[in-house]
């Protein structure tokens, strides 16, 4: 392979591993060693290739060289130094202060019709911005971060009595103890299964109850039938305030069971989480592609002329 | 038979990893954290049949009061609640949020204990969740600008309710 191609191969994998971020952010390999390696490798290659491009006079190949450079060194850097891809979780109706973006981020109120559907939002407020709904990955937020919506399970939790009064719902071990909506924050390994695994109480009732949250795929994976594997579903023990066990059993999604005396129906489906992602700065990406695609064209145009001035003697 | 043993089998896996209360998770929220923030507002039905809300007093300092029947703390903070209502009635208007029950079980219990003041039904849970409380009793001062001013986590006294409305009443 000659040092031209190998330096042209070095310089694509430089912007394609540094764009990647952009295009695909979020990823933990980013911030790895193996990465980083692969991108420090290239990016000495490309050097490599810039020094040897001007000494032989190609500038415009040590131009577009220095473009893939200039995205490949923000890449290294965004990998190395830029925070872990982080996630905020809120509670629905809440707000959760981001002080390292300045901001807010409200999580919209959802009712056991928005965690079914799993259709509720998250908008990002800043001081003197105008708000920011956040939808699927891709907001770019200030240069180096993005946002995105990571769509976590979530269950919308009704408990009555057994004359029909309504209960309320506790979760003792959360920051947000009056919500009826469990995030899930933990997970919990069952054998082959690893599931999110939360926990909330009917006080009125002196009842605590453990979830286990199954997807449909788990369902499915289940040793033996389950009847309706189409549905997420819970499986929920009960226990009173002193951890004597009352009960146990499967929760399917919106469908009321009775279990130590309560009658529960658990609504299931997801609640989002905003994820920031770090990634190289625009300004250096875009700079960066910039100058290759201003390299190549100036050689592309070069050669031509190089090419019409060698042609032109031999025709007259 | 075979499936509810599996059920069984797992429910006792899971049974033993509750983890009790999160210090670190609970210091994180809570109340005292949205002091200036736009207080939220639902529209939810009163113990009296009405549909009431936050927002249908703005321009008045509101006294939120989160509780719940089940909660000792907050039926030993009712009669203070009460006298309070009355001695700032029409400076200060208190309303109290049932936490998650039932209008009836809200409505029996206010009546026997002689509470006045009006008593929202929130099933949904929802000033709950947005007042982000760590517990109850939960109260909440609201401006009249509609902007939180305080929010107290744990049962006051008629004292600690006049010092908390102090300064809200001061601004004109």
């Amino acid at each position: 392979m000659s040092a031209r191609v190998a330096g042209t191969a070095a310089a694509g994998v430089a912007l394609a591993l540094a764009l990647t971020q952009d295009v695909l952010p979020g990823a933990a390999f980013y911030h790895r060693w193996q990465y980083a390696l692969l991108l420090a490798a290239a990016l000495a290659v490309v050097v490599a290739s810039i020094v040897s491009a001007l000494r032989s006079g190609s500038r415009w190949a040590a131009l577009a060289l220095g473009g893939a450079l200039l995205a490949g060194l923000a890449g290294l850097a965004s990998g190395l130094l830029g925070p872990d891809t982080a996630s905020v979780i809120g509670t629905p109706g809440t707000v959760a202060p981001i002080p390292a973006l300045g901001a807010a981020a409200f999580f919209g109120a959802a009712d056991a019709a928005a965690i079914g559907r799993g259709d509720a939002t998250i908008v990002l407020r800043r001081p003197g911005k105008p708000a920011l709904e956040v939808a699927a990955f891709g907001h770019r937020l200030d240069g180096e971060s993005i946002l995105g919506l990571e769509a976590r399970p979530a269950a919308f939790v009704e408990a009555w009595d057994e004359h029909g009064a309504h209960l309320t719902i506790t979760q003792p071990s959360n920051a947000s103890f009056l919500s009826p909506v469990l995030l899930f924050r933990q997970r919990q390994k069952i054998g082959e299964f690893d599931v999110p695994f939360d926990v909330f109480a009917t006080p009125g009732r002196g009842r605590i109850f453990h979830a286990l949250f199954f997807t449909p795929r788990d369902l499915a994976n289940f040793p033996h039938a389950v009847a309706d594997t189409a549905h997420p579903a819970l499986i929920l023990t009960v226990s009173d305030e002193a951890g004597k066990p009352l009960g146990i059993a499967l929760a399917p999604s919106a469908k009321t069971i009775e279990l130590g005396g309560v009658r529960v129906r658990a609504t299931l489906g997801t609640f989002p989480a905003l994820t920031i992602a770090s990634a190289p700065p625009a300004w250096a990406l875009a700079g960066g592609l910039a100058l290759s695609a201003l390299g190549l064209a100036g050689g592309a145009l070069s050669a031509r002329r190089r090419a019409g001035a060698a042609i032109q003697p031999a025709g007259t | 038979m075979r499936q509810a043993v599996v059920i069984v089998s797992l429910a006792l896996l899971a049974g033993g990893c509750y983890s009790g209360p999160d210090p670190a998770a609970v210091a994180a929220g809570g109340p005292a954290t949205l002091t200036g923030a736009p207080a939220q507002s639902f529209e939810v039905v009163r113990t009296d049949g009405r549909v009431d809300s936050l927002a249908h007093h703005r321009g008045s300092v509101v006294l939120l009061n989160l509780w719940a029947t089940w909660c000792p703390p907050c039926r030993e903070e009712l009669p203070a609640l009460e006298q309070f209502s009355r001695a700032y009635a029409g400076r200060v208007v208190v309303l109290g949020v049932d936490q998650g029950e039932s209008a009836s079980v809200a409505r029996d219990f206010a009546r026997a204990r002689g509470v006045t003041y009006p008593i929202l039904v929130d099933l949904g849970q929802q000033y709950g969740r947005a007042y982000q409380g760590l517990g109850l009793p939960t109260t909440v001062i609201v401006g009249r600008d509609g902007h939180v001013v305080r929010g107290i986590d744990g049962a006051m006294t008629l004292a600690q309710m006049r010092d908390a409305v102090a300064p809200v009443l001061a601004k004109r």
